[in-house]
């Protein structure tokens, strides 16, 4: 299959609401061609609307979208059907009354080459054997591969996907995110894809939106937005964290794990937030051994120290038992903090 | 969730069906108040009240009979050890297929001196054949031919009823018939009023089987007296409306209350042991077959064969004129299939604007549509007979006419179809059509490639409804048919009203025979989209 015309997304200041409910408050965004961007959020926080908005199949109450350089919505409004997007829907949407190759034929308005267009849709999805099978008879997996090829026939600017991997069960999940990465990597098309699970967006999204309750909080490559989310939510939602009180002043903060370096323009009270591979444990301390789970490739280690729950990222060997008296230090340079509310 | 509002056309269209479907209900209102006679006068007549209190009598008695011969055959059938059970399921619906007046037609021929039922009596030395007729003949009649309304509900919400219920009931120490009383009669009652309600609207719009058993229920009044007393007819027409408007009131009041339980499929089915109560349980199964299904069928065919083996029993030759039998048939055949389009073509917008766009226009055309499923044929016939004989130019124009009857058939009959339309408009899901949107489809191709394909088996299954009721159908087809265009109804009907008409057999036979077809086709066979 040749290299869609990818076309780049920009959204600015974008309002909607659903009978006088708001659901997004002045979202803006820019998508760059052939980039993948994930938009990542806890369920209702409007994720999903936006993506629908892109895709025209809900009317924005105020705003613009523009892709490539055609303005779809604002001014002038563009139906879905003439915006050249391809989508995937959580679940699939497949035509239950067509086969396999008649739904991947159903965008593809030219039918000199339909016939061709089909074929390599299918054949790149490695979906050939199956083109006359029913979607019934289908199993999760190979629907899911049969959504994608039907949204990438008729070639499109832009492929919205809408939770593409939720209705997965867990090993096929991690396999098909895999693939479904490097397929977009090498067509080099420009992706959004909403998905409620961080892992999810860190593989596949070149650079992350965070959204909560209707606004993007953050937009950024997932190394940034790790190491430097902007609040202590964010740091939350994307990723495992322990959150200690701490008193800061000039650069650095007290806390029960003693003098940690912070933002130096802190003061006060704050809460230090700290990941669980930037503490160690060593025996023999003030912090006690709660619980231990064990991952196989690592394991967490929740320690008491003080008024504070910490955990502990620990290698596969660790030997602490419950009850164990620790010692955690912080072995990071500096540790994320923000004003106490 | 996407589009909100619904195309201007199509609202429109909306707001001519309900138009359409009120009408017929609303001249018969209005007359009763423009006819120049005393209407509150008439209404309390003696004339009108004792027909009233007759069709009260007989549909209560009809109900009550078939709503516990339905429960108690679904129950044997669906919860029991009894033997055959599932011959039994295929066979119980059968009764549905004999038109009532065709089943009390059975009867009273089979009876008769030259029927089957008489020979067989005199041959063992009865001489005095028991007569069926009044309200005896119209009851039995009646629940025979209607227990399946009944009896197909239930069996269905008794299939879907996980045994657990019970189980744990009797594990708590309830007896057998103490589970039944509180756990499954409780279940159940939804699909068992609804049922009984069908009957009992069934059985006051019933005029086919009281006429031959000679029962005076209100539409036989109105049938006797339209021609003679027109404001008389008016009278207990608007009685009748009445009393079936407050029935489904009633209903829905009741039902509303009703606990609400959701259908899942059993995973372990509850299973009876009748033990000493089998042979009083085929007994029951056993004998309405005889009576619902095999009686009749064997008094139709000897009737038919009557008509063409005359000579050899040896009675006066009779001339059978097969092209009569064709055309009567053809005629039925094709009005109910073009009225089976036609309500299709009316109830889908209409199940659009409800079901996909959440339309006001449109829940207030379905509410119209399936009141009229209350409204008895006779008295659509009866409007619109009048309002054509009255109205200058729509009488010129449709009096005596096709479309007229075309049009009284769909308003009687399109609510049947309002349902499983509904339910295909809803099995598109929404998803679909956003899909469809991101490929380039504009609103007709989804609607094309979409909509229509998947809702496909739903609307021929709402056709396949209204063709079989419409087959069946007498009072209309009696009064609005034009002149000149017998239906298999109304020859089998004349032959007991007029002169013997030989072939009268043979098309009861031909028109069962049809709505057999049919059922099986296009109801039974497509169960799972009712």
């Amino acid at each position: 299959m040749t290299r869609s015309a990818a076309r780049g997304v920009k959204i600015h200041d974008l309002e909607h609401s659903y009978d006088e409910d708001p659901v997004l408050h002045g979202v803006s965004l820019d998508v760059a061609t052939g980039e993948s961007l994930a938009l990542l959020g806890p369920s209702g926080c409007g994720k999903t609307t936006l993506l629908r908005l892109i895709a025209g199949l809900e009317r924005p109450s105020s705003g613009s979208i523009t892709i490539g350089d055609d303005l779809v919505a604002g001014d002038t409004w563009v139906p879905p059907d003439r915006r050249r997007v391809g989508m995937v829907f959580q679940d699939w949407a497949l035509f239950p009354h067509l086969s396999v190759a008649k739904n991947v034929a159903y965008g593809i308005t030219k039918s000199s080459t339909r016939d061709a267009e089909v074929a390599a849709a299918l054949e790149m999805m490695d979906l050939a054997e199956l083109a006359d099978r029913m979607p019934a008879t289908l199993s999760g997996g190979q629907q899911q591969r049969v959504a994608l090829a039907r949204a990438l026939a008729p070639r499109p600017g832009v492929l919205l996907l809408d939770e593409p991997f939720s209705n997965l069960d867990t090993s096929l999940r991690i396999e098909v995110r895999t693939e479904v990465h490097r397929l977009l990597a090498d067509l080099g098309i420009t992706s959004i894809f909403v998905t409620h699970d961080q892992d999810e967006a860190f593989i596949v999204g070149d650079r992350v939106a965070v959204m909560r309750q209707g606004e993007i909080v953050q937009t950024d490559s997932p190394q940034v937005l790790y190491h430097h989310p902007v609040d202590q939510w964010t740091a939350e939602f994307v990723g495992t964290v322990s959150v200690l009180q701490g008193e800061a002043s000039s650069g650095t903060a007290r806390c029960s794990l003693g003098s940690v370096a912070v933002d130096p323009q802190l003061d006060g009270s704050v809460d230090v937030v700290v990941r669980p591979e930037q503490l160690s444990i060593a025996a023999g301390g003030d912090g006690e051994v709660q619980s231990i789970e064990y991952y196989g490739h690592d394991s967490m280690i929740f320690v008491t120290l003080g008024n504070d729950q910490l955990r502990v990222r620990c290698g596969p060997s660790t030997n602490f038992v419950r009850g164990d008296q620790v010692h955690v230090t912080f072995n990071s340079d500096r540790a994320l903090a923000f004003k106490s509310e | 969730m996407t589009q909100t509002r619904a195309p201007r056309e199509l609202r429109v269209f909306g707001l001519i069906c309900s138009l359409a479907f009120a009408f017929p209900g609303l001249y018969l209102i209005w007359r009763n108040f423009t006819s120049g006679a005393d209407p509150l006068g008439l209404l309390l007549a003696n004339e009108t009240l004792e027909p009233f209190w007759r069709t009260v009598r007989l549909a209560v008695l009809v109900s009550l009979s078939a709503a516990g011969l339905g429960t108690a055959l679904a129950w044997c059938t669906t919860r029991t050890d009894l033997p055959f059970r599932r011959l039994w399921r295929v066979l119980l619906p059968i009764p549905l297929v004999f038109p009532t007046f065709i089943g009390a037609a059975a009867f009273i021929r089979t009876l008769n001196p030259g029927g089957l039922a008489n020979d067989m009596f005199g041959s063992i030395g009865i001489n005095e054949t028991p007569e069926l007729r009044g309200l005896f003949g119209a009851w039995f009649v009646l629940t025979l031919f209607c227990y399946p309304y009944v009896y197909l509900p239930v069996a269905a919400r008794l299939r879907q009823l996980p045994g657990s219920f019970e189980q744990s009931a009797l594990i708590l120490g309830d007896s057998a018939p103490q589970a039944f009383r509180r756990i499954v009669l409780r279940q159940i009652s939804g699909s068992l009023t609804a049922g009984t309600l069908l009957v009992f609207l069934y059985t006051i719009s019933d005029f086919g089987a009281v006429q031959l058993m000679r029962y005076d229920t209100l539409t036989r009044a109105i049938e006797s007296n339209y021609l003679a007393r027109p404001p008389m007819a008016f009278a207990l027409s608007l009685i009748l409306l009445i009393f079936a408007g407050l029935v489904v009131l009633a209903e829905r009041s009741v039902s509303r209350r009703l606990p609400e339980v959701k259908s899942r499929r059993a995973s372990q089915p509850m299973t009876y042991m009748l033990g000493r109560w089998k042979a009083a349980a085929t007994a029951l199964v056993g004998a309405t077959l005889v009576f619902a299904v095999l009686a009749p069928t064997a008094a139709l065919v000897d009737w038919a064969a009557d008509g063409l083996l005359r000579t050899q029993r040896g009675g006066r030759p009779l001339t059978i004129d097969p092209s009569k039998v064709i055309e009567a048939a053809t005629n039925t055949l094709s009005s109910s299939v073009v009225t089976g389009f036609v309500a299709i073509m009316a109830v889908t917008p209409i199940a659009f604007l409800v079901g996909r766009y959440r339309d006001r226009i449109g829940r207030m055309t379905h509410s119209v549509v399936i009141a009229t499923f209350a409204v008895p044929g006779i008295l659509i016939a009866l409007s619109l007979r009048f309002w054509t004989i009255r109205s200058g130019f729509f009488g010129d124009l449709l009096y005596d006419s096709m479309a007229l009857l075309i049009f009284a058939y769909v308003v009687r009959f399109a609510s049947l179809a309002m349902g499983t339309a509904l339910v295909a408009v809803k099995t598109v899901p929404d998803g679909l059509h956003d899909a469809a949107s991101t490929l380039g489809a504009d609103r007709w191709r989804r609607f094309r490639s979409v909509d229509l394909p998947v809702m496909r088996p739903g609307l021929l299954a709402a056709g396949g409804l209204v063709i079989l009721s419409t087959m069946k159908e007498l009072p209309i087809s009696l009064i609005v048919a034009p002149i000149g265009f017998p239906t298999l109804t109304t020859r089998i009907f004349g032959s007991f009203e007029d002169a013997f008409v030989a072939e009268a057999g043979i098309m009861a036979v031909v028109l069962v025979c049809l709505s057999a077809l049919l059922s099986w086709f296009l109801v039974l066979r497509r169960a799972d989209h009712l």
